[in-house]
């Protein structure tokens, strides 16, 4: 037996020594990934990129690299979001805003050398109209693939079916594809779109570099990018590094093998905000967090009772759970929408008033329970329902917090019978145009998540619509200062709060440049560069 | 053995077809629209249903369910309505990083576990045994997830011993796919910094998910030791004086390893199916992201793609098992 045990101690001597051996190879990077081209910045990231396809897919993560590897017409940035010539070095449009034209630059090439030219932007926005998928909704209700012409191999024009203001705010996220390399490409009649999935075929700054899936995708720097370089230096490349895991993150950010990450918590992002080499960039974003009430069934059908609810809602609560970074919603557009206006009568907590709208529903002395549905597993939704609960008591409403998964959310929300009283909802608009906020609100955006208030007013729908069709922006102001103060009257949902858009960062990376107008995590990766030492 | 072997090949598809059909049931009765949410949030209702004939969606389910066992036959397990990959690529790739990390796991499990199980078996209630219950405790009761955070945090932050996460580094170029197994493709290929860089990154995923595993390992084979020690045959063959290793491993061994024989097959193919929250922890690119991102958003040929495959992997493996039963136990074998 002690023959025994004694082997038994040889085989931990052995694993230890095993441990020590494994241990010795392990090659932790103190700073940013060295390459014989240059640093390669690491970003990482939750949320992976299945399809690169710029006509089928975009959400934060696909879309920032879209933008590293293909161009649009025209770019938003800045903050205030601004839209910036791209390969449309000007444009012009007629008087009522139905025919736009685009003169483009003439020094644009797509990776493999070709031209960009006007007829690619016809090929592109063609596919992606025929394709219908991704950003297509967008324009389809007023651009028809005929409606598009080229002028000469540098100017474009569209025509469009209806006047339609907003046109110029959606082009950002119209990529401008190769022709040749797409459909050199093509399988059965599908316009590229199997290989498109992992393939680019842009001008942008960037090349494909690795794209492992589940893994990293990789982004090498064109030096000879048409458009140039912001600064005097920029990295070799950047690597997308999937990180599930927000401590993983957060451990990678420490440990310098990632040089900037997204998605952390409040608390994190605080704690790391802190720590020596790291800083924290800290924007007010153009995400509205409502709790979006059913205004056609049941309780929260009645305005009064909404009214009621929106009045006793703590809204300090909310900037509480997000420690302080995030800002009250003072009107249903964003700051960082244009026409945004201020609104003085927005509810705050009043439990007085809040009193008295009850009394004025035909709920007066409550009794009622009302369902809160957030997404499973997001704290600070699940914080939002416990508030809810604790101020709607003296209203005598009870409220049931129900957990759920995103699918199945929004199959709740898809129709009106089944849409909760009261659902947790964050909305990003696409656009800083006013409509893309407005149409949230009209009786086309019914079914859709931001959409479960199943809001029914005709006059403003009527508005929204006419304001669109307006191409004066003098004549559209006004019209959507009596959107917001209407969709304000109507109490569709708790207009609640804008929590701050947050990366960490260290502080060898330089040129980060916000814009409101980027989802969740998107980064605009052309302006990253690496600070001398 | 041809006819044993054969009889259970028969009943492996009859088993597959079952768990198929229960699969789709289950994934086409949950609520929710898979072409609406890969359609977009902002989508139109035409571009909804524009996806859901492309998928099929739109056809009836007896119709959706015949197209897809057709489609199996021919080597087809459809495309991802979220990603419009082809399942079957898309599994190849996820596939062999989820099979890498857990036969290592399972290797670690098997090779300390049986050596802790006799140990413990032969010193029982010692200082050893003690030692190895607090072990096989440990490993059931703490959680895989949390235990995959706390090691990479000590060993990975704290003393940079290994690397926080992957499956290789970030600079590292994979092997030239043979297998797809890093370790072994890169051992084939003579690719030594590789295999150091692999096995760096493999090291604490296998730990963490080896430990629910090494801890019923110990307490079975443990069990298993003392009552085949107990037994008649091994107090005879040291009363004819064989060496204590001899009795132990070549008797006592051989006989207690039927039921953690049987353990370990169904342990492999848990960890097959089980491997989402070590994979989330590390990022290492395996099947269960794959399928828990699939299962959230609906996309009903992924689910099933894994399902088969899981299905697949878990019924070999417990036929090999049973095969090694009927190598260890001859009275387990058929007569000729």
């Amino acid at each position: 037996m002690t023959r025994m045990l004694r082997s038994g101690g040889r085989l931990a001597a052995a694993l230890a020594l095993g441990t020590l051996v494994g241990a010795t190879l392990a090659q932790p990077a103190p700073a940013f990934e060295k390459t014989s081209d240059g640093p390669v910045l690491v970003f990482g990231g939750r949320q992976p990129v299945p399809n690169l396809d710029p006509s089928q897919k975009y959400d934060w993560s696909t879309r920032m690299l879209q933008q590293s590897l293909y161009d649009a017409l025209v770019k938003y940035e800045g903050d205030p979001a601004e839209i910036e010539p791209w390969l449309a070095k000007s444009w012009e449009k007629n008087g009522d805003a139905t025919v736009w034209t685009f003169h483009l630059v003439d020094n644009a090439k797509f990776a493999n050398g070709d031209p960009v030219d006007a007829a690619a932007v016809k090929f592109s926005f063609e596919r992606t109209l025929k394709i219908n998928k991704g950003p297509a909704w967008m324009l389809s209700s007023v651009l028809a693939p005929d409606g598009i012409a080229v002028v000469d191999p540098h100017t474009l024009r569209f025509t469009l079916k209806q006047p339609y203001a907003p046109f110029l705010a959606f082009l950002p996220w119209w990529y401008v594809m190769d022709p040749k390399e797409v459909m050199a490409h093509e399988k059965d009649g599908d316009l590229g779109q199997a290989w498109m999935t992992e393939h680019a075929a842009g001008s942008g700054p960037f090349k494909q570099g690795r794209w492992e899936q589940g893994t990293l995708y990789q982004l090498i720097a064109k030096n000879d990018y048409w458009k140039g370089w912001p600064h005097k230096t920029h990295p070799a490349g950047i690597i997308y590094k999937l990180m599930r895991e927000a401590s993983s993150q957060r451990a990678a950010l420490i440990a310098g093998q990632a040089d900037i990450v997204e998605g952390l918590s409040s608390e994190d992002f605080d704690v790391v905000g802190k720590m020596p080499g790291i800083a924290v960039e800290d924007h007010g974003g153009m995400t509205t967090f409502g709790i979006k009430f059913n205004t056609q069934v049941g309780p929260t059908a009645d305005l009064n009772l909404r009214k009621a609810i929106a009045y006793a809602f703590d809204y300090k609560a909310l900037l509480q759970i997000y420690n302080g970074a995030a800002k009250l919603e003072d009107s249903p557009f964003p700051p960082a929408i244009k026409g945004h206006v201020t609104l003085p009568d927005m509810p705050r907590q009043d439990l007085a008033k809040a009193k008295e709208y009850l009394a004025k529903s035909a709920y007066a002395k409550g009794g009622i329970e009302l369902e809160y549905v957030y997404v499973q597993g997001l704290e600070e939704e699940r914080k939002i329902g416990l508030v809810l609960i604790d101020n709607l008591k003296p209203l005598g409403i009870t409220v049931k917090l129900v957990p759920l998964t995103w699918p199945n959310m929004t199959a709740r929300a898809e129709k009106v019978e089944t849409a909760p009283a009261m659902i947790a909802i964050f909305a990003t608009p696409v656009a800083t145009d006013p409509d893309a906020v407005a149409f949230q609100y009209h009786k086309a955006s019914w079914g859709k998540y931001y959409g479960s208030h199943y809001l029914k007013d005709p006059e403003l729908d009527a508005l929204i619509e006419k304001a669109r069709a307006t191409a004066d922006w003098d004549k559209r102001a006004p019209l959507y200062l009596e959107i917001q103060k209407r969709i304000l009257a109507d109490q569709p949902e708790v207009f609640g709060m804008l929590a701050n858009r947050r990366w960490a960062r260290r502080d060898w990376v330089e040129g980060f440049k916000f814009s409101p107008v980027n989802f969740t995590g998107e980064t605009d990766l052309y302006q990253l560069t690496v600070a001398p030492k | 053995m041809a006819r044993f072997v054969g009889r259970r090949l028969v009943f492996l598809v009859a088993m597959l077809l079952g768990l198929l059909l229960l699969t789709f049931a289950i994934s086409h009765v949950a609520p929710g629209d898979p072409a609406s949410l890969a359609a977009g949030p902002d989508a139109t209702p035409e571009m909804v249903e524009q996806i859901r004939q492309e998928y099929g969606l739109d056809r009836p389910l007896p119709v959706q369910l015949g197209r897809y066992l057709l489609g199996i036959l021919q080597g087809d397990l459809g495309r991802s309505v979220r990603t419009n990959h082809d399942v079957l690529a898309d599994l190849a790739d996820f596939f062999p990083a989820t099979f890498e990390l857990v036969t290592v796991s399972i290797l670690i499990a098997v090779l300390l576990g049986i050596p802790l199980g006799v140990l413990s078996a032969l010193g029982r209630n010692g200082w050893f045994d003690q030692l190895a219950r607090v072990v096989s405790v440990s490993g059931v009761a703490i959680p895989m997830f949390w235990l995959g955070l706390m090691l990479q945090l000590l060993v990975a932050l704290d003393l940079g011993w290994l690397p926080l996460g992957g499956r290789l580094g970030l600079m590292s170029t994979p092997p030239e796919p043979i297998t797809h197994l890093y370790l072994l493709d890169s051992l084939l290929q003579g690719q030594w910094q590789v295999f150091g860089d692999a096995a760096a990154h493999l090291l604490l995923p296998a730990l963490a998910l080896c430990f629910p595993a090494l801890a019923s390992i110990i307490r079975v084979n443990r069990a298993e030791m003392i009552e085949a020690l107990g037994q008649d045959y091994i107090v005879t063959a040291r009363a004819h004086g064989l060496g204590g290793f001899r009795t132990v491993c070549l008797y006592a061994l051989k006989n207690a390893m039927l039921p953690t024989l049987a353990m370990i097959g169904l342990r492999f193919g848990w960890m097959l199916g089980g491997t989402v929250l070590v994979e989330s922890v590390f990022d290492w690119p395996g099947i269960g992201l794959y399928a828990t991102q699939s299962a959230i958003a609906q996309d009903f040929q992924p689910i099933m793609g894994v399902t088969l495959l899981i299905g697949i992997s878990f019924m070999l493996a417990n036929l090999l098992v049973d095969l090694a039963y009927v190598w260890l136990d001859p009275r387990t074998r058929e007569p000729a």
